[in-house]
């Protein structure tokens, strides 16, 4: 293939049909079984990288609540990454790297990584997105037509996201401001109280 | 008719009937100072609701086999990985259950509003405080409904006994005791058993103009059940109390077999053990035949899990884990509770077996290492309220016992010295008024 272009349906569709051994639950403090340090070292070996055991230790997941969901779209983006067209196109290690480290982490603060599996406008934004970050860009688009749909694909989710957490940091506040309501310390009748 | 606005949001739904049974608990020439004032807060369609709830909770059969979470449990992850932020922050939701990492009382405690669903309305929130003896106070989100769903727990557990709570309009239902220099104390009426009474004082002396008015006052009120801790239990026996309730309730702490014996000969009644918890309320109620906490909530998956978060092998003991519970502001997804026990079917439901409230210590004795249950069996004669057992780092060992318990201090001194040697064992007096931490070692190899 010409070293600046993709298929970007043919990745979205290996997105689609992704294995489910790749959607499994990341090994986290103990629990899951998916060795996503493993997946991460073994694709980017694939592209003749071999990352040091300090980058791939990022991969193994401490806490549930800030880890799960980045190592979840790690390995969905491994398994993208092991196309055998991308492994073929000789891409440059900083890229790779930058892609399961950076934008998996950038993504996954804001969506849940199965969304990029199961719904069709996320993958096409994951694809653009990895694409765009490793300096390929779809078959048959200028770069300047493949900037405008990545930004228009990604804008409408990422306003939709900003909205979302904007409303999840007003709802803490308010949850917060009513336990502190002097009625709330007031309680109401319990038969015991521990 | 009602006092003011606060007191129409403290009983929306009070009648004559029941605000005479207010002003009877309030004007008692022998009532003590009520610090605080709370109240039902119940709405007319909750107070069926709760009617409702009771009937169906009294007696549905509790079918979790231990080890094998319920069919229930899976909307519940899929539900909370939808609306509850600290879940949804996780991503997508597991598949198997057991691929649900578990929290704890510090994640809860770090910001409970990240744990509070985004479907629950706040303008009725009520906020229950927990101390716990480990450290991480804790407000926990409730509501009215919430609140008066407890009832409908030890209205179980008394059905075992035979036991159904019968006073109505014009008598006490509930009387809850604490015996604390401070304590929430207020008034109150159960809509759901005809306004019938319910106080929440304070044994303490400070609360009243004249000690010997606690025992006029009680007498007076004459309540069915009687509710409180092994502390405020010990300072009820010492009364002089012509009425008996038809039964105690004991929470919050440890009660040791010879001060519920104690208690039982006193007021000729039984007496609940109940394990409960702030954030998720009356988990199991001890039964001797079962030697155990039997489980009291059909909604609620009780499950042991090692150090390291995974189930332990049936009849292990390790830390006792919730999911479910009846606090739809504080739904329970694997929360470590921080107690400790292991769990049993029997033909009644599960059974809590060796409960311990924190992690289990082990004290070097002279047959070698022990548990600290054999330490609470040699203490079991004893009717102590509380008291906390150190080994120090030369191995000796010290019990600190409450004051009115030092009588005890000779034969206590004596049975500890069987498991760990003559000689070794001082008893002390322990000042502490509230929970205190039962067990602790300074030897290495204690939390093994």
């Amino acid at each position: 293939m010409n070293t600046d272009y993709a298929d970007l349906a043919a990745l979205t569709r290996r997105l689609a049909d992704i294995p489910a051994e790749f959607l499994g639950e990341p090994s986290v403090a103990g629990h899951g079984e998916m060795a996503v340090a493993a997946i991460v070292g073994d694709v980017l070996r694939m592209h003749g990288l071999h990352a040091s055991s300090e980058f791939l230790g990022a991969f193994q997941g401490r806490s549930a609540h800030t880890d799960r969901n980045r190592l979840a779209l790690a390995a969905i983006a491994s398994w993208l990454l092991a196309d055998e067209a991308l492994i073929g196109a000789d891409l440059p290690h900083p890229a790779l790297e930058d892609v399961v480290g950076a934008l998996v982490a950038e993504m996954a603060a804001i969506t849940p990584a199965h969304a990029f599996v199961h719904d069709a406008e996320r993958r096409e934004e994951l694809v653009r997105a990895l694409l765009a970050r490793l300096g390929l860009r779809p078959l048959g688009e200028t770069p300047a037509q493949a900037q405008d749909r990545l930004s228009a694909i990604s804008a409408i989710q990422r306003r939709a996201l900003l909205a979302a957490s904007r409303q999840a940091e007003k709802r803490a506040r308010e949850v917060r401001e009513a336990l502190a309501r002097k009625l709330a310390a007031e309680s109401a009748d319990k038969w015991t109280r521990e | 008719m009602m006092n003011d606005l606060a007191d129409r949001e403290r009983f929306p739904t009070l009648t004559t009937e029941g605000q005479r049974m207010l002003d009877f608990l309030r004007r008692h020439p022998s009532a003590p100072v009520f610090r605080n004032a709370s109240g039902n807060r119940l709405q007319a369609h909750e107070v069926e609701a709760q009617q409702a709830f009771e009937r169906e909770i009294v007696d549905a059969p509790i079918d979790a086999t231990p080890g094998i979470p319920p069919p229930w449990v899976y909307p519940l992850i899929a539900r909370m990985h939808a609306t509850v932020p600290h879940y949804r922050q996780r991503g997508s939701p597991p598949r198997a259950f057991n691929q649900v990492a578990p929290v704890s009382r510090a994640d809860l405690s770090a910001d409970i509003a990240q744990f509070v669903p985004d479907d629950v309305q706040l303008e009725r929130m009520i906020q229950f405080r927990t101390t716990g003896t480990t450290g991480h106070p804790l407000l926990i989100p409730s509501h009215p409904v919430v609140a008066a769903r407890y009832a409908a727990f030890h209205k179980r557990a008394l059905r075992r006994l035979g036991i159904e709570a019968q006073h109505g309009a014009g008598q006490v239902g509930v009387v809850l005791l604490g015996f604390q220099e401070r304590c929430f104390t207020y008034v109150s009426v159960t809509p759901t058993m005809g306004e019938s009474g319910l106080a929440k004082l304070n044994l303490h002396p400070n609360d009243w103009r004249d000690p010997l008015d606690r025992a006029r006052y009680l007498d007076a009120l004459a309540p069915e059940i009687v509710a409180g801790d092994p502390l405020s239990f010990t300072e009820y026996l010492t009364l002089p109390l012509t009425h008996a309730p038809r039964a105690l309730i004991s929470v919050s702490m440890q009660l040791m077999p010879a001060l519920r014996m104690q208690l039982e000969q006193r007021f000729g009644c039984p007496v609940l053990d109940i394990y409960s918890l702030g954030e998720v309320g009356p988990v199991g109620v001890f039964d001797a035949a079962l030697d155990g906490h039997l489980l009291l909530q059909p909604q609620l998956y009780v499950e042991i899990l090692d150090r390291d978060g995974r189930p332990v092998s049936p009849g292990t003991a390790g830390e006792i884990t919730v999911t479910g519970g009846f606090n739809d502001c504080l739904p329970l997804l694997r929360y470590r509770t921080g107690d400790f026990a292991s769990l049993r079917p029997s033909a009644h439901g599960p059974v809590l077996i060796g409960l311990c409230g924190r992690q289990p210590v082990r004290f070097r004795a002279l047959a070698g290492w022990i548990n600290n249950i054999d330490v609470t069996h040699a203490l079991e004669p004893f009717p102590l309220s509380h008291f906390h057992l150190h080994q120090g780092a030369d191995g000796n060992m010290s019990l600190q016992v409450a004051p009115n318990a030092m009588h005890y201090a000779v034969p206590a001194r004596a049975a500890l010295e069987r498991l760990f040697g003559a000689g070794t064992v001082v008893v002390e007096v322990l000042h502490a008024a509230d929970k205190t931490l039962q067990y602790t070692s300074s030897l290495e190899g204690s939390q093994a």
